[in-house]
């Protein structure tokens, strides 16, 4: 399995990030690259769309399609997109809005990911943060019309961050200090 | 000429008046200045043996501050055999804070057998300090009612607490906190408790009451602030409140190191990313 999973965020919509996941030429792509299921966090106004694409005769180009509005915690959504040779899961790839958490989910499990900041919510610190994570080459960031074409950019990100894992003691030698523990 | 207060029009009075409320007020500014100043310039003494009970407070708040806390905790690779007590905070009706707090604390159990089971930690509920699209009008009020349930979970009066019997005092050690509204709360609750033990222990100073114990003492409700990860240029809200109370603040990103409140005070401290 090679999953790709969307995520438009829970309490805003996103509407033309979902038109165009669904789009004939963006399901092609994803076909293309190898890709077997897409699976999609809609939000609440996305069902509409959702269903209308499943209830047509559009082509879904051999790929296996999920949807679900919201749920509490997308961990294990997230989960599947890592690659684990015992379950047969490939390396997968995240779309998700600028939301911090859901970025900071995707960047510790190493997996490729794109960031599609929403046009119309004006959180200047968000975009300010999906700006220097471009900049430092962590994620892709892409507009909703280009996210085809970032697939191929995201895939050959490294799993970088992963390596910064190794020892920031940085918070265990704070606490330490301010307890005042003898040496 | 004998003064008499009948010679006092109406305008000297209140000329007087105005004068003694202006020295009052600044007096009173210089001496939280500087008292918070000193406090912040105090280095901890190194005074706690290894290995001897330690209670930590963790401040939880809404979604977005819990998840990164239990990142930062994990990533630390948090060992309960040193902070041997936890409480962690929450506000009310954050359900979803409440429960990663108890599937962290499972999991700690696992990796520690013995040292970490449910004996060891407490999950405390307070009022929030200002609920979404609360009028600004009565937040003044829901504040104080936090910060006086605040107040009484650093003295360890909540009625959920039951800290067992080795820990010598019901304050917690060190209090950990990323940013939610209830942590200003907190934190100036600890300020404020530091304080008086201050005080308190000044006066006994004085007196020649002083014991030999409340002098070697090892540290008490020290606060460090982690600023979220998500500011990359700018501090929170609670950021710039905390920045004079706090005694480390930490941030992640290069541009926000080197920050303070005020001349002498102690400047933000770069850390490196801390939830990855």
């Amino acid at each position: 399995m090679k999953l790709c999973f969307v995520t438009v965020g829970a309490t805003a919509s996103f509407q033309k990030l979902l038109e165009q996941i669904l789009s004939s030429q963006f399901l092609e792509t994803l076909a293309k690259r190898g890709y077997t299921h897409l699976l999609i966090q809609y939000g609440k106004d996305g069902q509409q769309i959702f269903q209308d694409f499943i209830d047509s005769d559009q082509p879904h180009h051999g790929l296996t399609l999920g949807g679900f509005d919201f749920q509490p915690s997308i961990d294990a959504q997230m989960m599947m997109t890592v690659e684990r040779e015992a379950l047969n899961q490939e390396r997968g790839l995240i779309i998700c809005h600028a939301g911090t958490g859901t970025v900071l989910a995707g960047l510790r499990l190493g997996v490729p990911l794109i960031v599609v900041p929403n046009p119309d919510l004006a959180d200047n610190h968000q975009q300010e943060l999906a700006d220097e994570l471009e900049a430092g080459n962590y994620v892709i960031s892409s507009s909703v019309n280009d996210v085809g074409n970032a697939i191929s950019r995201a895939e050959t990100q490294k799993a970088e961050v992963l390596s910064m894992r190794t020892g920031n003691t940085t918070l265990a030698e704070s606490m330490s200090d301010e307890l005042g523990f003898l040496d | 000429m004998p003064f008499s207060f009948a010679s006092l029009s109406f305008w000297d009075l209140l000329l007087w008046c105005a004068i003694l409320a202006i020295t009052l007020g600044a007096g009173t500014l210089i001496v939280l200045l500087l008292s918070l100043t000193i406090s912040q310039n105090i280095i901890p003494p190194k005074r706690r043996r290894r290995g001897s009970p330690t209670h930590l407070l963790v401040v939880l708040g809404s979604g977005g501050h819990t998840a990164e806390m239990l990142y930062m905790l994990e990533r630390m690779n948090f060992d309960p055999q040193i902070y041997t007590y936890r409480t962690y905070l929450v506000s009310s009706g954050d359900n979803f804070s409440a429960e990663k707090a108890k599937a962290f604390e499972a999991q700690l159990g696992q990796s520690y057998q013995g040292h970490a089971h449910s004996d060891n930690y407490t999950i405390v509920t307070v009022p929030r300090a200002r609920r979404v699209h609360q009028s600004y009008l009565t937040a003044p009020f829901s504040t104080l009612q936090c910060f006086w349930a605040c107040l009484n979970v650093l003295r360890g009066r909540h009625p959920d607490q039951k800290l067992p019997k080795e820990y010598s005092s019901f304050y917690p050690d060190l209090i950990l906190t990323n940013g939610p509204a209830t942590a200003v709360c907190v934190v100036a609750g600890a300020k404020f408790i530091r304080f008086f033990l201050c005080l308190a222990k000044c006066a006994a100073l004085c007196l020649g009451l002083r014991t030999l114990s409340s002098l070697t003492s090892a540290p008490k409700l020290r606060t460090i602030y982690i600023e979220s990860w998500a500011r990359v240029s700018s501090l929170s809200t609670s950021g710039v409140l905390l920045l004079p109370l706090v005694d480390r603040f930490l941030v992640q990103w290069p541009a926000q190191a080197g920050r303070r409140a005020w001349w002498g005070m102690k400047r933000t401290q770069y850390a490196g990313w801390l939830v990855i």
